[in-house]
């Protein structure tokens, strides 16, 4: 277009045939107006038509409205022009119109209504130049018809002797020619760029394109000729040629007397013709194929789809056609100004599917998942994979709260009507009774894997689509004006357009889904588990006559990608055991393959063998050592037939590389799962695949199932790539592919067009079941009816030794980064600030955490810091040791030693506190005495107070006196704590049990964090209430369970231990113990990380979280073990949080979701540093005021 | 606003329920901390009759902190300045975390009671109590039924 330009525009100013001024064609922005000088000798070469003559008007439109016969323009073909209408079955277009969709998104436009023969599309005004001479010819209101001098491929399809640039080419001139050259180019990168991919391309298609010109000529029934301007012709020349559309139009204004080049304004209607709806050649294998979309590249027929798409879009654009209805993806679209489809996007679909991202080395677990890989011992798979959760990734598109608001609205929307679905009944060999919404779901699971799509109603705009209506048309005479659209809508005459793929329809286009399977994605704890176990009882077999023959895409899909390994295969598999001749039903895809977090294996395994009638279902572990050959496995008949076989992500991504690895050798003996085609594929806790780039979602994709389902409560956990992923496995078209889910969902999404979010929608509606605990049935009743659960946040304040040792190393932290920050070096020596970070979160639970790392990580931090660390250094180990020490030595005014405890004087108070029913208040806190301590001089106070009134007297420097009779100086260590035997009633005899005395002192323990003591103090709380409370303590750090182990202990309260350590067995003892009846109390303490996903413990009712996680999601999944199906009391939530730390900051920013939680979890190596450093800005307070309380 | 410790609540409950004789002190509606409180001249004192308006302040350290408070009204005593500040040693370094508003505030009445010229806040007012005591006593009667009745 450069050159158009170029020679446009001088000869514009020059130009003195320039009957109407520029300015007056609105619209126009940059009309070419061809000059003399240019139109002059093409004028004079093109031929006369000599069929000009021939050629009848429409006569008067006025009965046209949408009959308007084609052969109106049907002019007799002469040597180089052809009719505009072209019927589809002529022959001489067959090329150009045989066009397959390029991008197979969208349901086949069924049958067009037989009467339908074109619908008016709209007007448009533009100029054309004469290419006749002379009076006469034409005046306003004159018809005109439109013609294309014959398509140049048709030419050489025709004719091999003309030359194959026509007449017409030789005389355009300029204009015309460096149009074509445009053209041209733009071919050949597509050429090259195919050729150089080497695709399995049709023959036809060759690197020498036919240019195709781009003129249009029009004329009237007295002769006259003349071009229309480059600029719509550059647009309209395809579409006529492949009889898209059809034009009329007549003339507005023009001289009176014309030459050569004269400008004629011309009115242009447009008709979408009949031809625009059919010519669309479905190629359905493509659903199936199109998971690889490097094999697919743009054939000829994709071309002119594509050429055809960007020439209506212009059209369209042209005309001023604006939808009825959209949708958001489109208009996101539009507007960022990105081309729907052009050849970066297709550049897309040449990559390979497969991550172009290579994994982040943060991503650890990558790394430890493929070792896993070699066969190790499960408990060391339980390791890692607890990690495999946190990936890294573009921070930027982790969604904010109020996205993941938003989300929530959509689920809810997806999913209105689904209270509506019909119930089924599992057989009878399933023995658990469902609840209706189980049966809903069962219902819709079954019709998902028939591929019914009836049985949920699906009204939903394909979002690909955009909906128009046909215009009426202009009754000829009136003044032409542009009118308001709304008036000419008329909605019986809808069309849809779908400007990604060029398409037209003319029925209401719904997307095609035909995977088989789904995401069954309803809330934690509604029993997922027990829905797909019921599915399995329903469709146990494969139904034979639903099964794909073996020549269809799900067969031929893998077959495609990998020829060589399936002969390979087979014909080892038979060599290797030549003994046990395989069933010949040996390749009907058969069996379920659950897999699942190693934590929940074994309950697969202990829930399928309880819903399950004996004989009906097995199952079988699959992880370890003692794999054996799949293939006979799942072909064992009677006893010992297996219908499901359950392993693990580790174990599965270990089996993934081994495959990869050997699948090609010739020594490759097969027998692996990815040597079977299973019949069902289920991954639990899904969302374990949320990295698309992580080994262990490939392995899950490459799997071969008919059917296949993701269950997980949360689909979405923080970005919408997470649900991609899911639909990747699904291999959900078109959604499953990378590029058009970004292209039309995160980046639209990212660029906050909240109606992006429609796209969702639309996705989830088609292919999710989410239900709520919260939702309600048809009759209004709770679906779900669990016991109220009641969350608190205790917000607990340091104990001033404490406070002291955090603020020290917040100080610290904060002085080194801001250090860092202005040096510029904070980037560099980020993993160091981010253990900073996990010191402060560590100290927040206890100061000893802390003091155990702090030798070695001082000494990375000293080189760090300035000269003055060293003096720090001591000073903190100075308060460690005070505060473990009990202050012993550091007071210079300690004279005496009162380690003894005066005899006389601990009877008189023995006797007194014996006597005492009732906890005495402090006079400092009125409140119960809470660690009571006893002061030289018989008072008492809780324990916090005491040392917090003797520290402020300190920092005052005044000597601290009693606060209830100043006598004094008190110190630390001439405190006595007074500890109460606890009047145990014993649970056999309902008797109290005697003792010693109530009471006993000691020596303080100051070694005890604030919320260690909470917990104490709150779990003995609760065994008042219920002697047999059973709770669930979670933390993330498992040196902070460690301790709080040793208490308890201390505290004669019996616990149990779950963390990542363990191996599965020892997982499944501890959580067996941990259901047993017992008469105590019983406590287990659980690694967040390795307990907080999948686990049912519905036997504790109480949960305690003792640190603040990054990630809302995670606490809330480790909350849901015990808030689920199957508990039946009331569930009590306690989290702690200490004030004026960076627990609060965090729970700020782990509502926010930024990039700070993603750097954290991934372990340090985050792409986006600079986020990150903003957010632990935020975590320091350093870029705002600390408004404490919003956040509680 | 982070919840108010237990203590204050309690000791607000008790100093609107049960106030101390000729003492008064209610919280402020739009913080809880801050006490508007009056105070009657005790029987047989310069200030008999007049009743003086005080604030109270608690402090986020309190109970570790004493409270903070001052004169409204205007008088005339030789360790309450003429901002309204008091000299009083509970308030200031032998705070006890066991006293509380209300021992402070008898501690305030107590002190209109019985000025200490010899621990003076606003010398003026003590040099005169010292050298003409009867003098200064009528100017205090003088304020008192100036400004606080």
């Amino acid at each position: 277009m450069d050159i158009d330009e170029e020679s446009s525009i001088p000869s514009k100013r020059s130009s003195p045939d320039l009957f109407f001024p520029v300015s007056d064609s609105e619209e126009e922005e940059d009309v070419i107006i061809a000059s003399g000088a240019l139109a002059g000798p093409s004028s004079s070469a093109i031929n006369p038509p000599s069929t000009a003559t021939s050629t009848r008007t429409n006569g008067n439109s006025n009965n046209r409205k949408t009959q308007q016969s084609q052969e109106v323009f049907g002019s007799q073909n002469s040597d180089d022009i052809v009719p505009l209408d072209i019927k589809p079955t002529s022959s001489n277009i067959a090329g150009p119109s045989r066009i397959k969709r390029n991008l197979s998104s969208s349901p086949p436009p069924s049958a067009i209504p037989n009467d339908f023969d074109q619908g008016y599309l709209g007007e448009f005004v533009c100029e054309g130049w004469s290419l006749s001479k002379g009076k006469g010819y034409c005046s306003p209101g004159s018809k005109v018809v439109f013609e294309r001098p014959k398509p140049k491929s048709q030419v050489e399809e025709k004719s091999t002797i003309r030359d194959t640039k026509g007449p017409a080419r030789l005389v355009n001139g300029k204009v015309v020619g460096a149009k074509g050259k445009v053209i041209g180019g733009k071919q050949v990168t597509l050429g090259s760029m195919m050729s150089k991919k080497s695709s399995p391309a049709p023959p036809k298609k060759t690197t020498g394109k036919p240019v195709v010109d781009s003129i249009i000529r029009f004329r009237n029934d007295r002769g006259f000729v003349g071009r229309l301007s480059v600029q719509e012709a550059g647009f309209l020349t395809h579409l006529l040629d492949t009889g898209v559309i059809s034009l009329t139009g007549h003339v507005i204004d023009c001289p009176l007397s014309l030459s050569t080049g004269s400008t004629i304004l011309l009115n242009v209607k447009v008709f979408l013709a009949r031809k625009a709806f059919e010519n669309v050649e479905k190629k359905d294998e493509r659903k199936e194929e199109g998971t690889f979309w490097q094999e697919q590249k743009e054939t000829t027929e994709e071309e002119a789809m594509r050429r055809r798409k960007d020439a209506l879009g212009a059209l369209f654009s042209r005309i001023g056609v604006k939808p009825i209805r959209s949708n958001a993806l489109l208009l996101a679209q539009k507007k960022n100004g990105a081309a729907v489809i052009n050849e970066t996007s297709l550049q897309h679909f040449s990559d390979s599917p497969k991550p172009k991202r290579s994994p982040s080395p943060s991503k650890g677990s990558n790394g430890t998942a493929s070792e896993k890989g070699k066969g190790k011992a499960s408990a060391a798979n339980s390791d890692n994979e607890e990690e495999e959760d946190e990936d890294s990734g573009d921070e930027a598109e982790k969604l904010d709260e109020k996205q993941m608001n938003e989300i929530d609205a959509i689920y809810a929307k997806a999913q209105q009507g689904d209270n509506r679905l019909e119930e089924s009944d599992p057989p009878e060999s399933f023995l658990y009774t469902l609840r209706p919404y189980q049966k809903q779901a069962l219902t819709w699971m079954s019709a998902r894997e028939k591929g019914d799509e009836s049985i949920r109603d699906n009204q939903s705009l394909h979002p690909l689509w955009e909906e128009y209506a046909f215009k009426k048309e202009h009754v000829e005479g009136q003044p032409i004006e542009i009118e308001d659209e709304d008036d000419f809508v008329d909605p019986s005459r809808k069309f849809y357009w779908n400007p990604y793929s060029g398409e037209l329809s003319l029925t209401f286009p719904t997307s095609n889904t035909r995977a088989k399977g789904g995401i069954l994605a309803d809330a934690m704890g509604m029993g997922k588990t027990c829905m797909m176990a019921s599915l399995i009882h329903v469709n146990i077999d494969p139904d034979i006559s639903s099964t794909p023959p073996p020549t269809t895409a799900e067969d031929e899909e893998p077959a495609l990608k990998r020829p060589k390994f399936k002969q390979v295969t087979l014909s080892n598999q038979w060599r290797a055991i030549p003994t046990i001749p395989k069933p010949t039903n040996a390749n009907i895809p058969r069996g379920t393959l659950v897999v699942c977090p190693v934590s929940l294996a074994s309950q697969w395994h202990d829930e399928l063998g309880k819903m399950s009638e004996k004989g009906t279902i097995t199952s079988f572990m699959w992880y370890g050592n003692d794999r054996i050959d799949i293939d006979r496995l799942l072909s064992q008949e009677g006893k010992k037939k297996v219908d499901v076989i359950i392993t693990s992500y580790g174990t599965l991504a270990s089996e993934y590389q081994k495959w990869k690895k050997n699948k090609d050798k010739a020594t490759y003996e097969g027998g692996s799962l990815y040597d079977h085609e299973f019949l069902r594929i289920v991954l639990d806790e899904a969302h374990n695949i949320k990295n698309r780039t992580a080994q262990v979602s490939k392995a899950c994709y490459e799997i071969k199932g008919q059917r296949r389902w993701a269950l997980t409560g949360t689909p979405i956990v923080n970005r919408l790539d997470d649900l991609y992923s899911l639909l990747h496995f699904l291999r959900l078209e078109p959604w499953g592919h990378y590029s058009f889910f970004r292209s039309f969902v995160t980046v639209p999404f990212l660029n906050q067009d909240p109606k992006a979010l429609n796209v969702v929608q639309y996705i989830l509606e088609s292919c999710l079941l989410r239900r709520e605990k919260t939702m309600r049935d048809k009759d209004g009743k709770l679906i779900v009816d669990l016991p109220p659960k009641t969350v608190d946040i205790q917000v607990l304040d340091f104990s001033r030794p404490e406070r002291q040792i955090y603020k020290h190393l917040e100080d610290r932290a904060k002085r080194r980064f801001i250090q860092l920050d202005a040096e510029g070096r904070a980037m560099s020596n980020y993993t160091s600030i981010l253990a900073m970070l996990m010191k402060l979160r560590q100290c927040v639970d206890h100061p000893l955490l802390v003091l155990g790392k702090s030798t070695e990580d001082d000494e990375s931090t000293d080189k760090l810091l300035d000269a003055e660390t060293g003096d720090e250094k001591e000073n903190l180990k100075d308060l460690i040791a005070l505060y473990a020490g009990g202050a012993k030595a550091t007071h210079k005014t300690n004279g005496e030693d009162v380690e003894e405890v005066d005899h006389a004087f601990a009877e008189r108070v023995l006797k007194e506190l014996g006597e005492q029913e009732t906890t005495p208040i402090c006079d400092i806190c009125s409140n119960e005495m809470f660690d009571e301590v006893l002061l030289p001089c018989y008072h008492r106070c809780c324990q916090d107070c005491i040392v917090n009134w003797i520290g402020t007297c300190e920092d005052q420097n005044k000597p601290a006196l009693c606060p209830s009779c100043s006598k004094g100086p008190i110190k630390l260590s001439d405190l006595r704590s007074i500890q109460r035997k606890r009047k145990r009633v014993n649970p056999l005899t309902g008797i109290h049990e005697e003792g010693e005395p109530g009471v006993t002192l000691g020596k303080v323990d100051l070694v005890q964090s604030t919320k260690l003591r909470a917990l104490v103090r709150k779990l003995d709380a609760m065994r008042q209430d219920d002697p047999e409370v059973k709770t669930l303590v979670f933390s993330q750090f498992t040196s902070f369970l460690d301790l709080i182990e040793t208490t308890l202990t201390k505290e004669g309260v019996k616990w149990l231990r779950f963390d990542g350590s363990m191996s599965q067995a020892q997982r499944a003892a501890t959580i067996e113990e941990f259901g047993k009846k017992t008469k105590e109390p019983l406590v287990l303490l659980i690694s967040l990380k390795a307990g907080g996903v999948g686990l049912n413990l519905t036997m504790a009712n109480h949960v305690f979280m003792m640190d603040t996680w990054w990630n809302e999601a995670i606490e809330q999944q480790a909350i849901d073990r015990v808030h689920r199906l199957g508990q039946n009391k009331h569930v009590y939530v306690t989290r702690y949080i200490i004030k004026e730390t960076v627990e609060k900051r965090i729970m700020k920013i782990q509502r926010s979701k930024t990039a700070l939680v993603n750097a954290s979890l991934s372990g340090g190596a985050s792409k986006d540093k600079g986020a990150s450093l903003a957010d632990i800005k935020k975590i320091f307070g350093l870029d705002e005021d600390d408004s404490e309380d919003e956040v509680y | 606003m982070s919840g108010l410790p237990k203590r204050i609540l309690k000791e607000t409950e008790r100093l609107m329920a049960d106030s101390p004789p000729g003492i008064s002190a209610a919280p402020k509606d739009d913080n809880l901390r801050h006490f508007d409180v009056t105070v009657a001249g005790p029987e047989s004192s310069p200030y008999e009759g007049g009743v003086f308006k005080l604030e109270l302040f608690l402090p986020e350290e309190y109970p570790m902190n004493p409270p903070k408070v001052r004169f409204l009204t205007k008088i005339y005593h030789p360790n309450i300045d003429k901002l309204g500040r008091i000299c009083l040693d509970i308030l200031k370094d032998k705070w006890s975390p066991a006293l509380q508003i209300r021992t402070v505030l008898l501690s305030i009445q107590a002190l209109l009671g019985a000025p200490n010229p010899d621990d003076p806040l606003a010398n003026d007012v003590a040099q005169n109590w010292k050298e003409n005591q009867s003098a200064a006593i009528a100017q205090a009667r003088e304020w008192t039924r100036q400004y606080a009745q």
